[in-house]
């Protein structure tokens, strides 16, 4: 898919676990895990507000678009 | 939800009526290959529709003929709808009905009912043509509008559950 969730590298500039997250946002590990590894087909504004609110950052900060192709161009 | 589906009495009804009618089509297939190959020869149907000596005698023996082969080939149409009736009770009764291979299920049924329709409608002909004033025959092939529009709702119903399938994807994989 060509969003892209940064959530991973969200988390390490935080110090913070998937687990610590999942406490403070009331979501499982499960769903969190999903949206971690890319695997989610959408994500709620709702979550997205925990999400920004507990790593105080934008929307962007988590999905960015990459376009699909762009990275196997490179490796032509 | 899935629980208040899984606990109704209509469903474990539903399965097993399901299951009767799978055998009873099972055996009116067997009465049908009886029929035409066992029992009723040529001199039983004309004295049993008081036809001998009739010059249709014939073309009536053919035509029941042709009617009870047509009749065979409805066996496994009602077949391919009774099954695919019973796989879709047994996921409405382990609580997910909205899948992709329900919409196939129904679409399948759909077009077993076009089928069975269309072959109503062949027997209705077969029989009309041979039946005379003299020598009436009657046989309810069902063929009624009430036919087409269960063929029309089935396939709409595929569409339903093909977007329900569709939907339910969707909010599965939604964080």
């Amino acid at each position: 898919m060509a969003i892209v969730v940064k959530l991973d590298d969200l988390l390490h500039e935080r110090r913070m676990t998937l687990t610590e997250l999942s406490g403070r946002i009331g979501m499982t590990l499960a769903n969190l895990s999903i949206l971690k590894t890319g695997k989610a087909r959408a994500i709620r504004f709702s979550t997205l507000e925990a999400i920004c609110d507990a790593l105080s950052c934008q929307p962007g900060d988590i999905l960015t678009f990459e376009p699909e192709g762009v990275g196997e161009e490179s490796f032509t | 939800m899935s629980s208040t589906a899984s606990s109704s009495p209509a469903l474990p009804i539903a399965r097993l009526l399901l299951r009767i009618l799978i055998l009873v089509n099972w055996l009116w297939g067997v009465a049908i290959l009886v029929l035409l190959f066992g029992v009723p020869n040529r001199d039983w149907i004309l004295s049993a529709l008081k036809l001998a000596g009739s010059p249709d005698a014939d073309r009536v023996v053919m035509a029941l003929r042709a009617t009870v082969v047509l009749g065979l080939v409805v066996i496994p149409l009602n077949n391919i709808f009774l099954t695919r009736l019973l796989a879709i009770v047994d996921t409405v009764r382990a609580g997910d009905p909205f899948v992709a291979a329900n919409a196939k299920r129904l679409q399948t049924m759909a077009w077993a009912m076009v089928a069975l329709q269309v072959l109503g409608m062949v027997i209705g002909a077969i029989i009309k043509a041979v039946s005379t004033p003299a020598h009436p025959i009657n046989v309810d092939t069902g063929g009624s509008i009430n036919g087409w529009l269960a063929v029309l709702l089935t396939f709409l119903l595929a569409r339903v559950f093909a977007e329900g399938a569709h939907m339910r994807e969707d909010l599965q994989g939604t964080v």
